[in-house]
C-alpha cells in the first residue's frame, strides 16, 4: 500500500488556520511605535511554516504569496522595513487573503486571483523599498530605517533620522560563517509527509550546503520498512544567517527529526536531541553549551542588548518543542464522536443493569448492587472525561474579536477598547463553533449602536474610548458569555415608539422594561435611523436568539440609559447529554431537562381554573400558570385525568412558565440525546429521544417549543 | 500505478535482456509506491545475472525510494551480484545529490 500525501492536507490546513489565528493575534498585539521583536519573529515563523507546508504539498499560489509576505516580514524583523500603520494594515489584509487562499485550496477552488495579485504587488512594492534601503552601508547604521522611496504609499512614512535603533527588531545577520548540522529523522518522518529533500532545499536558501549521508543504519532489504527513514545526514553550511534562522527550517519537521546545529568553530548552539548523530562529526564538538564566539545575534551598537540574549534563549528552547515528546495529539472529531456515542451506549447498558440489580434477590444481591453503584460512578467519570475531550477554550471563538473590533471601530471613527475575560473557559466544540456568529452580531451591535462617538462620550463625561467586555465563565452546568459595553444603553422609549408605530404594542399598554428589550429580538425590528453594512437592517438579533436557542441556551438583556448594555448568554456545556427528570404519562415515559424545571407540585382537587383566553390555569405562588396536559398534547390515555391524582411540573422556557400535568415522576438521570431529526423527523415540542435502562425509548421534551406551541394554539383559539 | 515498469525487453549492445533483469523506475517514484518498489527489488535481490536499473523517466524521486535503491545496491554487492545503471534522469541525479546519496548509489555526477 502506498502513501497518499493528500491525507496530510487536512492536517496542514488545520495547522495553518490555527497558525494564521496566532499570526493575526500577534499582529494585533504589535505596537507600531515600539514593535516587540519576539512578536515579529512569531509572525515571521508562521509565514515561514505555511510556506514550507505549501511547498511540500504543491500549493503553489499559497507558497508564492507567503514567500512575498515572508520577504516583507524578514525586512521588518531585520530592521530594513519600518513597521507603520499602513504596513500593519497590509499585513492584516495578507492574513485575510492567506486564509482565503487556504480555504480555496481546502475546497479545491481558486480564490480571486486578482485580489491575491494586487495584494502581492503591494507587498512587493514595500519589499523593493526595503531592498533599496538596504543598499545603504551594511553596517549597524543600516539597521536604522532608511527613507522609503516615494513609489510605495504604504511605506512612504520615512523614519525620522533621529529614530533610535531601539525600535529595530532582532536577528541582524552576521558575516558568513560555517555551520554543521546533523539530522536524524525519527521513525515517522517520511510517512508524515516530511521530506528531507524539502528540508534541505529550505536550508539551501540560506547559503551553500554540502550534504553527507550516513546509511549505516539502513537494514538489509528484507528487513526494511519502506515508509521509514533510516538515513542520517551531516550538513555543512556556509551562511550569514543566525543559528536561529537555521533552526526555523526545522519547524515544519518538528517532532519528526532530531537535529543538532553546531558552529564549525565553536560549541553546539542548537540541538533537538540528547543523542548526537551517529556520523563522524567533521569537526570537534566541545561539550559546553554557550553561544559561539561569532554570535550571529550579537546586538548592534546602540541596539537592544537584550534582544540577542532573547534570541539565543529561544533557540535553546527550540529543542524541547522538537523533541517529539508532544503533550498533545490531534484527533479527528469523528473519532471522538464515535467514542462519545459508544460511551453513551455504555451509559444505557449501565442504567439497564442498575434496573436489573434493583430487582435482584438473594445472598449476593447486595454485593451486586454495590458493584453496580461503583460501575455507575465509573461510567459517570468515564463519560465526563470523554466529554472533556470535546471541550475547547472559548478563546478560540474570542480570538477573532480583536481584529473585528479594530476594523469596525476604524470604519466608524470610534475608539474602542476590547477586554476579553475568561478565554480559558471551556465548552463543547459544537457549541463553540455555533456561538461565534451570534457573538459577532452582539459585538458589532455594541460598537455600532452602543458605543458613542468620541466627542459625544467626552461631552457625557465618559472617556473618549468606549469599552466592550467579552467575558465567559461557568455557572453550574452552563457556560455564561456576557457581551457588555459602556455605551449609551438601549433607548427603551425609541424601541417602544417603534413597536407602537408597527402595531406590536397597543397605545394604552405599558410593558415592563424587560418586555421592551425583548422587542429587539423580533424579526425585522430595528430602531437604527440609518442602515449601515454593519447593522440596522433588523436581521441579526432574531437570528442571534434563534441560534442560541437551537443550542439549548438563552439570552437576557440588561441595559441602563447612558451607562451601557449587557447581553448575557447562557448555554449548556454540551449538547450530547442532558440531566433529565423522567415523568410518566400513561404507559409512556418522557424526559424533562432538569435545567427547565422550576419545581413539581401536587394540586388539590378544584385547583384548576379555566380562563376564556388562557385555557386551564393553576395557581402558583400568587400567579396563574397555564396548564398543559401532556396526555392531550401527545394523544395518550393517562392513568387519570383528575388533577389531584397526578403531578404538575412547573417548567420555564423563553422567560415563560407553564405547568405540565403528568401522571407521576420517576427518577432523575443523565440521558444520552439521540437525534430524532436524523433518525425520524422533527416533532413539535420534542428535542430528541433517548434509550432508557429497560431498552425503551423516551422522548426528551423541548420545553421552549412546548410553550411556544401552547401560546400559538391559544392565540388561534 | 505500478512503482516499476518492466513490460518490454531492453537491448544493451547486442544482448537482449529479459524484462525481469531490468527495473524501469516510473516518473513518480515516491513513498506512495515505495512498498511496491521494495517488492520489485526483493524479487531481483537474488538474481544471479546483473540487474539493470533504468531511471531515465524519473521526474520525481524521494528519500523513501532512494534509500531502498541504496539498500538494494549494498545488498547486491554483499552477494557479489552486479547492478548496472542504464540511464538516469536529471531529476534523479539532482535528488540523489541533494540527499548526499550519489556515492552510495554508485552514480557518477555526470549521469
Amino acid at each position: 500500500m502506498g502513501i497518499d500525501l493528500a491525507q496530510f492536507h487536512e492536517a496542514f490546513f488545520e495547522e495553518s488556520f490555527e497558525a494564521l489565528e496566532s499570526m493575526e493575534g500577534s499582529l494585533l498585539k504589535l505596537d507600531v511605535s515600539a514593535p516587540d521583536s519576539e512578536i515579529i519573529n512569531t509572525v515571521f515563523r508562521v509565514a515561514h511554516s505555511i510556506k514550507g507546508g505549501a511547498g511540500m504539498f504543491n500549493f503553489s499560489d499559497i507558497g508564492s504569496f507567503t514567500h512575498t509576505l515572508e520577504t516583507l516580514l524578514d525586512g521588518v524583523r531585520g530592521g530594513r522595513t519600518r513597521l507603520t500603520t499602513p504596513v500593519m494594515d497590509l499585513l492584516l489584509r495578507s492574513v485575510d487573503v492567506l486564509r482565503e487562499l487556504l480555504r480555496g485550496a481546502q475546497r479545491k477552488e481558486t480564490f480571486d486571483p486578482q485580489r491575491v495579485a494586487d495584494l502581492q504587488f503591494e507587498l512587493e512594492v514595500i519589499a523593493v523599498a526595503q531592498d533599496t534601503a538596504v543598499q545603504q552601508p551594511a553596517q549597524p547604521a543600516a539597521a536604522s530605517p532608511a527613507p522609503a522611496p516615494a513609489t510605495s504609499a504604504a511605506a512612504a512614512a520615512p523614519a525620522p533620522a533621529a529614530t533610535p535603533p531601539t525600535a529595530v527588531p532582532v536577528a541582524l545577520e552576521a558575516p558568513p560563517s560555517e555551520w554543521l548540522i546533523s539530522v536524524r529523522p525519527l521513525e515517522n518522518m517520511l510517512s508524515r509527509g516530511n521530506e528531507p529533500l524539502a528540508l534541505f532545499a529550505a536550508l539551501a536558501e540560506h547559503g551553500e550546503l554540502a550534504v553527507t549521508a550516513d546509511v549505516r543504519e539502513l537494514p538489509p532489504l528484507e528487513a526494511i520498512d519502506a515508509h521509514r527513514c533510516y538515513v542520517q545526514w551531516q550538513l555543512r553550511m556556509t551562511s550569514a544567517v543566525t543559528q536561529e534562522r537555521i533552526a526555523e527550517a526545522f519547524e515544519w519537521v518538528e517532532g519528526d527529526c532530531d537535529y543538532r546545529i553546531t558552529h564549525a568553530a565553536g560549541p553546539p548552539v542548537s540541538t533537538a536531541a540528547a543523542a548526537p548523530a551517529e556520523a563522524a562529526p567533521p569537526a570537534p564538538v566541545p561539550s559546553a553549551v554557550e553561544p559561539p564566539p561569532a554570535a550571529p545575534a550579537a546586538p548592534s551598537p546602540g541596539g537592544d542588548p537584550q534582544s540577542a540574549s532573547r534570541a539565543a534563549g529561544r533557540a535553546e528552547g527550540t529543542p524541547a518543542a522538537n523533541s517529539g515528546d508532544s503533550s498533545s495529539i490531534r484527533v479527528s472529531t469523528q473519532k471522538i464522536d464515535e467514542l462519545i456515542n459508544t460511551v453513551g451506549e455504555v451509559v444505557i447498558t449501565q442504567s439497564m443493569l442498575a434496573q436489573l440489580g434493583a430487582l435482584a434477590e438473594g445472598t449476593s444481591a447486595e454485593r451486586l448492587r454495590s458493584g453496580l453503584a461503583q460501575l455507575e460512578r465509573n461510567v459517570r467519570e468515564l463519560h465526563e472525561s470523554v466529554m472533556r475531550v470535546r471541550m475547547l477554550p472559548i478563546g478560540f471563538a474570542f480570538s477573532r474579536f480583536p481584529r473585528l473590533v479594530r476594523d469596525v471601530a476604524q470604519r466608524l471613527g470610534k475608539q474602542i477598547e476590547l477586554k476579553l475575560i475568561g478565554e480559558q473557559t471551556e465548552l463543547d466544540k459544537t457549541v463553540l463553533e455555533r456561538i461565534g456568529d451570534p457573538l459577532v452580531h452582539l459585538v458589532r451591535n455594541s460598537i455600532d449602536h452602543g458605543i458613542e462617538m468620541p466627542e459625544a462620550r467626552v461631552a457625557a463625561g465618559k472617556p473618549a474610548a468606549g469599552t466592550v467586555h467579552l467575558e465567559a465563565f461557568h455557572r453550574g452546568s452552563a457556560i455564561i458569555i456576557e457581551v457588555s459595553d459602556d455605551g449609551q444603553g438601549l433607548d427603551s422609549d425609541r424601541i417602544l415608539a417603534k413597536a407602537r408605530s408597527r402595531g406590536l404594542i397597543g397605545a394604552g399598554e405599558t410593558p415592563s422594561q424587560e418586555a421592551i428589550y425583548e422587542l429587539i429580538f423580533l424579526p425585522g425590528f430595528s430602531t437604527a435611523e440609518q442602515t449601515t453594512d454593519l447593522s440596522g437592517r433588523g436581521v441579526g438579533m432574531d437570528v442571534v436568539r434563534r441560534n442560541i436557542k437551537s443550542l439549548g441556551g438563552k439570552i437576557d438583556i440588561r441595559s441602563q440609559r447612558g451607562q451601557g448594555s449587557r447581553f448575557t448568554i447562557s448555554l449548556p456545556l454540551t449538547l450530547a447529554i442532558v440531566d433529565g427528570q423522567s415523568v410518566c404519562v400513561g404507559d409512556e415515559t418522557y424526559i424533562v431537562p432538569l435545567v427547565s424545571i422550576v419545581e413539581s407540585l401536587q394540586i388539590k382537587a378544584g385547583g384548576v381554573n379555566r380562563l376564556s383566553m388562557a385555557g386551564e390555569v393553576v395557581s402558583f405562588r400568587g400567579a396563574y400558570l397555564p396548564l398543559l396536559r401532556l396526555h392531550e398534547l401527545f394523544g395518550i390515555e393517562p392513568r387519570s385525568r383528575a388533577i389531584h391524582d397526578g403531578l404538575v411540573v412547573v417548567v420555564e422556557g423563553d422567560g415563560q412558565r407553564v405547568g405540565l400535568f403528568v401522571d407521576d415522576l420517576r427518577g432523575q438521570q443523565q440521558v444520552v440525546i439521540k437525534s430524532l431529526e436524523t433518525n425520524y423527523g422533527q416533532v413539535q415540542g420534542v428535542s430528541g429521544a433517548t434509550i432508557l435502562g429497560d431498552g425503551s425509548v423516551a422522548l426528551i421534551l423541548d420545553v421552549a417549543g412546548l410553550i411556544r406551541s401552547t401560546s400559538s394554539r391559544r392565540e388561534a383559539a | 500505478m505500478s512503482a516499476v515498469e518492466n513490460t518490454s525487453a531492453t537491448t544493451i549492445g547486442t544482448v537482449a535482456l529479459s524484462p525481469d533483469a531490468v527495473l524501469r523506475l516510473p516518473p513518480q517514484c515516491t513513498i506512495r509506491d515505495a512498498s511496491q518498489l521494495l517488492g520489485q527489488l526483493m524479487l531481483r535481490l537474488e538474481h544471479s545475472a546483473p540487474v539493470y536499473i533504468d531511471a531515465a523517466k524519473v521526474e520525481r524521486i524521494d528519500t523513501a525510494a532512494l534509500q531502498l535503491l541504496v539498500a538494494f545496491l549494498r545488498d547486491r554487492k554483499a552477494r557479489r551480484r552486479a547492478v548496472v545503471w542504464l540511464e538516469c534522469s536529471e531529476a534523479m541525479m539532482r535528488a540523489a545529490g541533494a540527499l548526499g546519496l550519489t556515492g552510495a548509489l554508485a552514480l557518477t555526477p555526470a549521469g
